[in-house]
């Protein structure tokens, strides 16, 4: 059993570093991943007055998202067509190997790019958080979330146009309605439902717990994003086992 | 004492959709045999390529690797097997090192025995050199090397290869060619498709012909010559002007059909002895020299046209696309 599950695991981490050395400098994952969240970001947050208890969970959980999701969205596409993917398929290893070590490719890439711009985004507007740990902690459960949507995406559709297509029209209404650009709470009562259906209000709202005052709904967010990782992976690994029939 | 089979199937059936792809397929592999599929393309070698090795599951029928099935043991069958697909599927971003340290690493070999193993491999794949460039900058032949170097990391006992040396330089596919004998000389059970009749004719112990999805002939290369007697080729060159040499001859009884290729003239028959005969009193009567006479066996390129109703230039045509290469197949 022991034995199993150190195979599994590094098996996944081989196949997570593969990705990373692959994928992390494609200009695609630059351009869908870093500057197309950002880019939305300023246009919603230029020339307003945010608090940065909501701009600084709000720009993180946003980062976290695009970039997570990015790199499997473009990787999974271009084995597939290049046949690589099929080299993995040839190995001992389950889809859920694969599944797991791409999902730690894309989480870790979101995990870095979400603290560095924490980080930079306190730098520049002097903010605080209240219980770093936590705040980390929430990123990496939501990345592993997302990486896992990305991974989902990529699976069902047979290209990278149709992949990123798909991915932009999942996030974009998630980032309207996660409240990113201001609390859920401030939300229609509907919007505030369907919110709720989204990891993203979950990583969201638990950035802004760790920021000012963690509480219980902290551990109900994490708990919800981590039932959206197991889901969304249990589900990618669906979708590619139905291939091999 | 009995032994596994390396390679086993019974009732092995594939359909997409509608189509049979394979049909009912039986066939046993002994360990240590050089065995060779052929068939014209689209007769269902890469599918049964493709489910031997766990890429797909079968739709009805079973198949065992080393006496492990190839769906409920899948894991297992993975481990013991090597697989050479037809397009040389590595990363090109990677340098040819780093894709065979990533698939020892996805294998389960430990450092030290992949980092020698691979070392071996790529010197006498003669890569050794140049194992530190990006798969990118290698030629089509130097990136099929580096395939096998890769499905050989793990000592497999069971190597698949499709279409080994299709479209390949001539160093590379005598590289190839040695390999293949050098590992089945050390144990590994060797399981090829070819569109090179020749080829199969020289590596393997036996060969399967397959029309259709379906087995049609399965024997060594030698016996299935032999279900072709009655069908010698006797060869003949004449010097100086002849004009009637098909219509003398081609009267013969013992003669089934003579062509004309080039200055020879090929005659086929059941009695290559009392043709030969016929030909130098045919000779002497108007005064002719023989320039040369040879007789032919059957060739294994005979056998492929008999069983899978090719003409000869449609197998020549086959073996002109695998040079070029053609892309994926059923």
């Amino acid at each position: 059993m022991s034995n199993r599950l150190g195979d599994f695991v590094s098996r996944g981490i081989s196949i997570a570093k593969k990705d990373a050395r692959i994928y992390y400098f494609k200009p695609q994952i630059f351009g869908f991943g870093i500057l197309i969240p950002g880019f939305v970001y300023l246009s919603f947050s230029l020339g307003r007055q945010i608090p940065n208890e909501i701009l600084i969970p709000g720009l993180v959980a946003m980062i976290s998202l695009f970039s997570a999701s990015s790199i499997e969205a473009i990787a999974i596409p271009i084995e597939r067509q290049t046949g690589t993917y099929e080299l993995l398929q040839m190995a001992p290893v389950t889809t859920a190997t694969i599944v797991f070590g791409k999902s730690l490719a894309g989480s870790a890439f979101g995990v870095v790019l979400s603290l560095v711009t924490a980080i930079g985004a306190m730098l520049l507007t002097g903010g605080a958080i209240i219980n770093p740990f936590l705040f980390a902690l929430a990123v990496i459960v939501g990345s592993f979330a997302f990486s896992a949507l990305g991974m989902l995406v990529a699976a069902a559709v047979k290209d990278m146009p149709t992949a990123n297509i798909s991915l932009t029209a999942i996030r974009l209404p998630m980032i309207f309605i996660g409240g990113v650009f201001q609390p859920v709470e401030a939300s229609p009562l509907q919007l505030r439902i369907i919110s709720y259906l989204t990891p993203l209000s979950y990583l969201v709202d638990a950035l802004r717990e760790a920021m000012v005052a963690t509480s219980i709904i902290f551990v109900v967010d994490l708990v919800a994003m981590l039932t959206w990782f197991i889901v969304l992976q249990m589900l990618a690994i669906m979708v590619l086992n139905k291939r091999l029939a | 004492m009995q032994t596994e089979p390396a390679v086993e199937t019974s009732d092995l059936t594939k359909c997409y959709g509608k189509l049979l792809a394979v049909d009912h397929m039986n066939l046993k592999v002994n360990k240590g045999e050089i065995f060779g599929l052929l068939g014209p393309n689209g007769a269902g070698k890469t599918t049964t390529i493709r489910m031997l090795t766990g890429l797909t599951n079968p739709t009805s029928g079973a198949a065992r690797i080393t006496g492990r099935d190839c769906v409920r043991e899948r894991l297992a069958v993975k481990q013991r097997i090597g697989v050479v697909t037809e397009e040389s599927n590595l990363y090109g971003e990677m340098s040819a090192w780093d894709n065979l340290m990533f698939i020892g690493e996805l294998y389960g070999v430990d450092k030290p025995t992949r980092t020698e193993r691979s070392r071996q491999l790529l010197e006498f794949l003669q890569l050794y050199e140049r194992r530190d460039d990006l798969m990118l900058t290698y030629s089509k032949g130097m990136r099929r090397r580096v395939r096998i170097a890769a499905a050989l990391v793990h000592r497999p006992e069971v190597l698949f290869l499709d279409e080994p040396t299709s479209g390949l330089d001539v160093q590379s596919s005598r590289l190839i060619r040695s390999l293949i004998r050098e590992l089945n000389e050390e144990g590994v059970t060797i399981f090829l498709t070819t569109h090179y009749i020749d080829e199969a004719d020289q590596l393997c112990g036996r060969v399967a012909i397959i029309k259709q999805g379906k087995i049609v002939a399965d024997d060594s290369p030698q016996k299935l010559k032999f279900t072709l007697h009655g069908e010698h080729l006797v060869e003949v060159a004449f010097g100086g002007n002849v004009s009637d040499v098909e219509a003398v001859l081609g009267k013969h009884p013992l003669v089934k059909d003579i062509v004309k290729h080039g200055d020879k003239y090929q005659i086929h028959t059941a009695n290559p002895s009392a043709v030969i005969k016929e030909i130098v009193q045919y000779a002497l009567s108007n005064g002719l020299e023989i320039i040369s006479v040879n007789t032919k066996q059957p060739s294994l390129e005979d056998v492929f046209v008999k069983y899978t109703g090719l003409d000869a230039v449609q197998v020549e045509r086959m073996e002109f696309r695998a040079m070029k290469a053609g892309g994926r197949r059923v």
